[in-house]
Formats: structure tokens, sequence, C-alpha cells
């Protein structure tokens, strides 16, 4: 009797398994079947927030593009071995790093693309009599001295230069770097050897290094200075609690995510400026642009306009321009209509994400390149239609054009230091935040803020698009926010997604919306990890369950 | 009838002539090839991996010299590098592990085999092998942002009771200034060496618990019998006859300690000088060095990587030969025989 009972039962068993299946591949299978051929690409850790939100802002298209964010320089070389379909870089090839050139890849079929633009920003977490301080400033000489171990203590002097309404505690400071081959790193320490080439050498030598060191994407090894692996890495050693004193260089969509500060940085003017879309672009106007549009900044980081942030730079797009074994025209096809939507659309959320948009003409150099790769679908692009912040009728860069001019209080000398209940708040750089819903921010900024990392993430991940607020609330509110509470509130009320229609101007009469509904917060690591935790017990203790569920059931 | 006869007869005489009743034929033939084969293909991809790593890193080792075993720092590009620092860190890292894995998962086995009611049994067994399949990046994650954190009490105690002893002793820290960084306590050997102790204790334990139920009922009935305790039955049959189980787990343990990667890559903080101090932050390991810098490394930094993973495939080398031979010296139940 259960002998024939038990081949029913499991093939009953066996068939809800398939439907079930068949019930979750579909869930998950694009709605629109334009067969677009998956591609990959690794690279920058720098431009990751970016690439990671267009990538999901294109699945609604049918489009798979995978990135892993594996830092510049193993991107580079993935991409010189045909491993991966392409890279994102910081720098280009054909440098010459602690005396070894990078030699690009030998067929010479590939093309650099610019795809955003960003400040290195220098997150910290450091604390006075308990509260945050959210309105640090440094000159570059100070920051070299930080990461070179010149300067060890918070109340140095030198510090306290910088910051004369600070009382600064008699802390350690840990610099806290990259270990793995890093574009950040590239860029950072280029900024360094450029302008305080001895302090730099000095510190090379100290590690061991051939000088004179230049910059370099792997950062020197000395006792004192923490090194951590990715992005994601710094900035999570940065923002714990027991890392109190710490600092770091990473891009600003990182300590925004985390809902941290980061330090003001004086350009050459004797202004402190934060590392915000609009000093960005106004920095980018000094970039020098090569003929293969890869970029010499050596005017930025000297630019005398009062508004500039000195380490703004742009982040690449590796593009193979041949086909190989391994890239044929399907993949040009997914690859360049990938590229056509971040260079226009995708632009428009960079502000948000905490990077800054491309100027008209890199995006136009940038559309030139994509009618390079193979199989690239030449898609005609009006680039009026991109609602790109920085572009305007008479070919000057809006967003530079209309970034305000610092505070008074921001000046090296000024009155006093802007604090944060001042006209410019540090903790989320200032600049022009929504107007709509900036009232609702403030009204909820001190819970906001006081709800806390973890949890504030996991119900960001929730309700995400009821949780809207716009990114730059508290900056241009009366400061109302508070100082340490103040900045969590911002850097969480960022993490919304409701943006792009509430914010500034960008949301026109068009017809393209700012995809929400693959919106998730970028706040979503802890979400993700306990999905992946339980899908992976699901995944090893069901089968046997299952099994002895379906035993006992005979 | 004969047939019977002849049974006793080859009991007897073992050394003599085994019966056969064909020649071997084809397929004998072709399952010994078909074993020997896979014997060889062992010796063959070990023997090829170790060529592979000699070659590529001979370049490296002869340019730097004896400086490859005394140097701390990893330079290559500015041929200033060594593996003093990254052997010392992967020993100390698997020295950690083992003295956290071996307690727990002889403690686990034992009351697995011995203690455990019946019902228990097998889910305490399924848990354990489920935490073997846990891939060591999860360990990595959970250790690296959340257990060294919230943890941080723990080294910061034991530095400060214990700091008379001098591995135990965190000269960064100061425990009499409230505004001291409490970061010296975290991304250090302790933390690595811990996460990588829960993740062969598994192994450990699975391999122990198998040679303790394989020790004789009798000899347990026997002990009883003379009036032991359940504790000195284990004393005196259980654990000499899972001897060899525990030296072979402990063992398999310690070569995976040696070799763990992304866990400890993610919660150290490379330090490339020898750190003595397994509390205070700043670790490394050869594999974490690898898997930090093999991305990024040009063509000769990746030639001086294979250079300190021969090294390290050396050490393991080593490792498992001696572990063979204590085992070998020590059959199961050698001790109980006596």
């Amino acid at each position: 009797m259960t002998s024939r009972v038990r081949p029913v039962g499991r093939l009953g068993g066996l068939a809800t398994a398939l439907a079930l299946l068949a019930v979750v591949v579909g869930g998950f299978a694009p709605a629109s079947a334009q067969a677009y051929v998956a591609i990959s690409g690794s690279g920058s850790t720098w431009s990751f927030n970016a690439i990671d939100q267009w990538r999901k802002n294109v699945q609604q298209f049918g489009m798979r593009v995978n990135f892993s964010g594996t830092g510049s320089t193993d991107g580079r070389n993935q991409f010189k071995n045909k491993q991966v379909d392409f890279a994102v870089s910081e720098i280009p090839y054909g440098l010459t790093d602690g005396g070894v050139k990078d030699y690009p890849p030998e067929d010479g079929n590939f093309a650099y693309m610019p795809i955003v633009a960003g400040g290195t920003s220098l997150m910290y977490n450091l604390k006075i009599g308990g509260t945050r301080v959210t309105n640090l400033r440094l000159s570059g000489e100070v920051v070299t001295k930080i990461f070179t171990r010149k300067i060890t203590m918070w109340n140095d002097a030198a510090i306290a230069a910088d910051n004369p309404s600070l009382k600064l505690p008699a802390r350690q400071i840990t610099p806290v770097v990259r270990s793995d081959g890093s574009g950040s790193t590239a860029q950072f320490t280029a900024y360094m050897a450029a302008q305080h080439g001895a302090l730099w050498d000095d510190f090379c030598r100290q590690a061991g290094r051939a000088t004179p060191c230049g910059f370099t994407s792997n950062y020197p090894s000395l006792k004192g200075v923490i090194a951590q692996d990715k992005s994601i890495g710094v900035a999570n050693y940065v923002r714990q609690d027991q890392s109190e004193g710490a600092i770091t260089y990473v891009e600003y969509s990182y300590a925004k995510n985390a809902g941290f500060p980061v330090a003001k940085l004086l350009n050459a003017k004797g202004y402190y400026t934060g590392p915000t879309a609009q000093a960005v672009a106004v920095a980018l106007l000094r970039a020098k642009i090569n003929t293969d549009l890869t970029q010499d900044l050596t005017q930025v980081y000297t630019d005398q306009d009062p508004r500039t942030y000195p380490m703004s730079s742009y982040s690449y797009m590796i593009l193979p321009t041949a086909t190989s074994d391994r890239f044929n025209d399907q993949k040009g096809r997914t690859l360049s209509d990938f590229a056509y939507y971040f260079l226009c659309e995708g632009q428009q959320s960079a502000d948000r994400l905490g990077f800054s948009p491309l100027p008209i003409n890199l995006v136009q150099a940038g559309l030139t390149q994509v009618g390079r790769i193979p199989g690239s679908t030449k898609k005609p692009t009006d680039i009026s239609k991109c609602n790109n912040p920085t572009f305007s009728t008479d070919g000057t860069n809006t967003l530079a054009k209309t970034a305000p001019q610092p505070a008074e209080c921001d000046r090296k000398g000024g009155p006093a230091q802007c604090d944060a209940n001042g006209n410019t708040s540090t903790g989320t750089g200032g600049g022009g935040g929504g107007g709509g819903t900036g009232n609702k921010n403030n009204a909820t900024g001190g819970g906001g803020g006081s709800g806390g990392g973890g949890a504030g993430g996991a119900n960001g991940a929730g309700e995400s698009a009821g949780a809207g607020g716009t990114s730059d609330g508290v900056a241009a509110g009366d400061g109302a926010g508070g100082d340490g509470a103040g900045a969590d509130g911002g850097g969480d009320g960022g993490d919304g997604s409701g943006d792009g229609s509430g914010g500034g101007g960008s949301s026109g009469g068009s017809a393209q919306a700012v995809p929400v509904s693959v919106d998730l917060p970028p706040n979503d690591g802890t979400l993700l990890i306990i999905v992946a935790a339980v899908l992976m017990v699901a995944v090893v203790a069901g089968p046997p369950l299952a099994a002895r569920f379906m035993r006992g059931g005979r | 009838m004969t047939q019977m006869t002849s049974v006793p007869d080859a009991l007897a005489a073992p050394e003599g002539a085994r019966r056969r009743v064909s020649p071997s034929g084809g397929v004998d033939r072709v399952f010994r090839a078909g074993l020997r084969g896979a014997g060889f293909t062992v010796l063959g991809l070990m023997a090829t991996v170790g060529l592979f790593l000699f070659f590529n890193g001979l370049h490296a080792i002869s340019v730097a010299g004896f400086d490859f075993v005394s140097t701390q720092t990893w330079e290559p590009d500015s041929h200033h590098f060594g593996i003093a620092a990254v052997l010392v860190g992967t020993l100390l890292i698997a020295s950690v592990a083992l003295v956290v894995a071996f307690p727990l998962a002889l403690g686990m086995a034992l009351y697995i085999s011995e203690y455990a009611p019946r019902w228990l049994k097998r889910p305490l067994t399924s848990m354990i092998d489920l935490m073997a399949a846990v891939p060591s990046v999860v360990y990595g994650l959970f250790g690296s942002t959340l257990l060294q954190w919230e943890g941080i009490d723990i080294p910061r105690w034991l530095s400060i009771q214990f700091h008379w002893i001098p591995f135990l002793d965190v000269p960064e820290a100061d425990p009499n200034n409230p505004l001291a960084p409490e970061n010296v306590y975290a991304t250090s050997t302790f933390w690595a060496g811990l996460i990588v102790g829960f993740m062969i204790m598994p192994f450990i334990c699975s391999v122990m618990r198998e040679s303790f139920t394989q020790a004789p009922p009798g000899e347990r009935e026997g002990a009883y019998a003379l009036g032991s305790t359940r504790w000195g039955m284990i004393r005196s049959v259980v654990l000499p006859f899972g001897r060899s189980g525990m030296i072979g787990g402990t063992m398999l343990g310690l070569g995976r300690a040696l070799g763990e990667t992304i866990a400890v890559a993610m919660i150290i903080s490379p330090i490339f000088l020898i750190q003595p101090h397994i509390l205070a932050n700043g670790a490394n390991s050869v594999s974490a060095l690898i898997a930090q810098k093999w991305g990024a490394a040009s063509e000769f930094g990746l030639e001086a990587l294979m250079a300190a993973g021969l090294a390290l495939f050396l050490l393991t080398l080593v490792v498992n030969f001696a572990a063979s031979a204590v085992i070998a010296r020590s059959r199961s139940g050698q001790g109980s025989d006596a």
C-alpha cells in the first residue's frame, strides 16, 4: 500500500518544487524580452555606487549588466587579459606606478569614456564631548601630514589652525587607507605628490619604496596606518563607534550613504569647500582633457576659483573598440545602450548619489566613443532632452555657473568657522537642495538622526518610495537639524528614492522620469545580507528537511 | 566440501600464495589501471602546482636572494620584499585558530558521541555540517562588520589583565586614557584567528566524532564493568581509540587555517611587520596577501606573489607530512592495547 502511495507523493512533491521554481524564475525574468546579451565588467569602487544604481535602473529594459567593484587596478588588468567586457578606472593605462609601467592592452582596441565626476572626500569619525563633529576643515598640507603620520593627534596645532572654532580632543588619528590596488588611492596620492611632494616622498622612503614616489595605486604600508579592503571596507571601518578618531579618503557617496561627515578641504584661493556636485563641477572646468579623453588634473589642484573642490576627478569606462573572442556585436549592443542611458538620463541622479554630472563637452565626446563600440546601436541622442543639470543653451556649464560662492565663514582666516548651525553645514555639504520636501525633512530631521544606522537602513528598505527625503534638505534648511543628528538625518534622508520628482529642477516636463521602481536605497547592504543569509540557510537546510517531511508523510 | 576445509587453511597460512578463482582478466586490469591513474593524478597535480609556483616564483626569489625570508616589507616594485612578516602572521593566525577550535571541537564531538540524548544527536550533527557548509566570505562579513566591533571588550579585558604575557600585550593601547582609540583592539590576529577557528571547528569536530563513535563497544562495556564512571570510560577507552582521529582532524583543520583567505583578508588590516601582539591591530597572512595584491600586481609583483605562494605550499606540505608521521606512530587503539 505504502509502496504505491510513495512514488505518487514524491512525484507530487517534485511537481510542486518545479512549479515553485518556475514561478520564482519567471518572477525574476525581465519584463521586456528585448533579448539583450548580458555583459560584465569590473573595476573602480570609487564610481561603484553610481554604476550599480544605473545597472539596476536598466534592468527594467532587460539589460543585464554585471559589475563587480574590485578596484581600478584589478579592472584594468582584467580588461587587459580579456576577462571582462569593460572596465572602469580612475586612471588610464600607460602610467608608471612605483617604477612599473602599466602597459595598455597589446592590440590597442580600447577607448576611454568619461562616465561620472566626483570628489574624493575625507570621511572622518570624530566627536567632541559626545557630539559628532561635522564641520571639520583641513588644508592639503595637514591632510598630507595626517596620511603620512607626521600629525598623529587631533589636537595638533596645525589642525587647530584650520579649525579655530573647534576644541579638538587629544585623541589619536587613525588614518585608514586601501589595502588593494585602487583608483581612489591613485587620485589621492596624485594630489599629495603634486602638492606636497617632499612630505610624500619622505613617507615613501620610510615605507621602503623607491623615491620620488609619485602617485601610486597601492598605498605604502607603514605602522599606524590601517589598511582595509575596498571602498566599502574603509568606509565601514571609519563608521564604527569604536573607530573614533579615524579618517579615510573615499568617494563622497560612501560617506553620504554612511551618514557621515566629510572634511572641507582648503583650495588654492583660501576657502574650505566640500565635495558637492557644484564644487566638483567648478573644479573640473580646469581639468585638461587630452585627445584620448583622459584627464590632466594638475591645474585643478591650483584652481583660483573660490568655489572649487581640489580633489575632484572623472572616472572612466574602458571600452573595447573591436570584436574579439570575448566581445561580440550582441554584447556591443548591450554595452552601447547601457552607455547611452547613463551618459544621458543617468547623469540626473549623479548629484543625489554623491557624484557630479558630466559637463556637456564630455557627454558629447562620450557619445562619440559609444559609436566606436562594435555592434553599437548608434542611437541618435538629443542631448537637450537629457535633463543633465550641467547643460545650458550657450555651452557653459550651468551647474558650475550657478554654484554658490562660499560663505565668508569658510574662508581661511575668516571671522569664524562655519558651524552646523551656520548658513552652510558641513555634514552633507552646501548646495541647492530640494524645495518642496525640505520642510518635511527638517521636521523629521531630529528623529531620523537619532534613529541610528542599522535600523534606519532597514526601515528605509521596507518603504523606499515613502522615505524620499531630499538629499540636501538639511544643508539647505535653516539649520534646525542640529549638528550631529542633523548630519545623520541628512544622510538617511538621501537614501530615499523620491528625490527625482521632489528635488531641484531636474525633472522638467519631459517624459524621462527617474525610475523609482528599481530604486533600492543605497543603504540596502543590511537587507541584502539578511536575504542572502536566509536564502543560504534555505538552500542548505531545505532539501534534507523537505526529504524528511516527504518521507514522514507516507 | 573441499572449499570448506580450504578456508581454515588459508586463514592459518596468510603468508602463502593467494588463492584465486581465475587469473586476473581484462576487467581487473582496467580497474587497476583506473585506480593507479587516479592515484598518480593526485601526485601529478600536486607536483604541477609545486613546479608552477617554483618556476614562476624563481625569478623573484633570485632577485631578492636571502632577503626573501628575512625582509618584512612587501614592495616588490621597488625590489624590496620578503615573507618574514606574512609567514609569521600566517602561523600566528593558524595557532589562534587551533587554540579556539580544538577544545570546542573536542568538547562538541565528545558530547555528541557520548553524552547527547538520541533525539539531539542528529540535529547537532547536521548543525555542525551546516557550519562547515557556510561559505568563508559569510564568516568574513560576520567577523569584520559585527564580531570584532561588538566584542571589542574581550581583547581589551585580556590585554589589561594579562599584559604581562608578552604576546597578549597591546603596546599602543592606553587603558587609563578615555580618549585612547578603541580600534587598536580590532582588525587583529586574534579576530582573524577566532573566525578561522569557527570555520575549521566543524571539520575537526566531524573527524573526531567519527573516530570516537568507532571505539569498540566491548571495551566500553568492560570499562563500565570495572566500575568506571562515564568520564573514566571516555578517558580510558574513547580518547585513546580516537587519538589518531583527534590528531588527523586537528591537522586537517590546521591545513585549512593556514590557507584560509577571504575571511582573513576581510578582517585584518594588513601590516608588513612581524606583529607578535596578537590582540593589537595589524596582522597578515600569505594567502590574504595574495588575495589582496594579485589583482593589482605588476608582472614582477605577480612573480613575487608566486614565490610567497610557494613558501605557503611548502609550509603546508611540511605540516601535513609531520601530521602523517605523528598519526603513523600512534595508530588508532594502540594506546588501549597496552
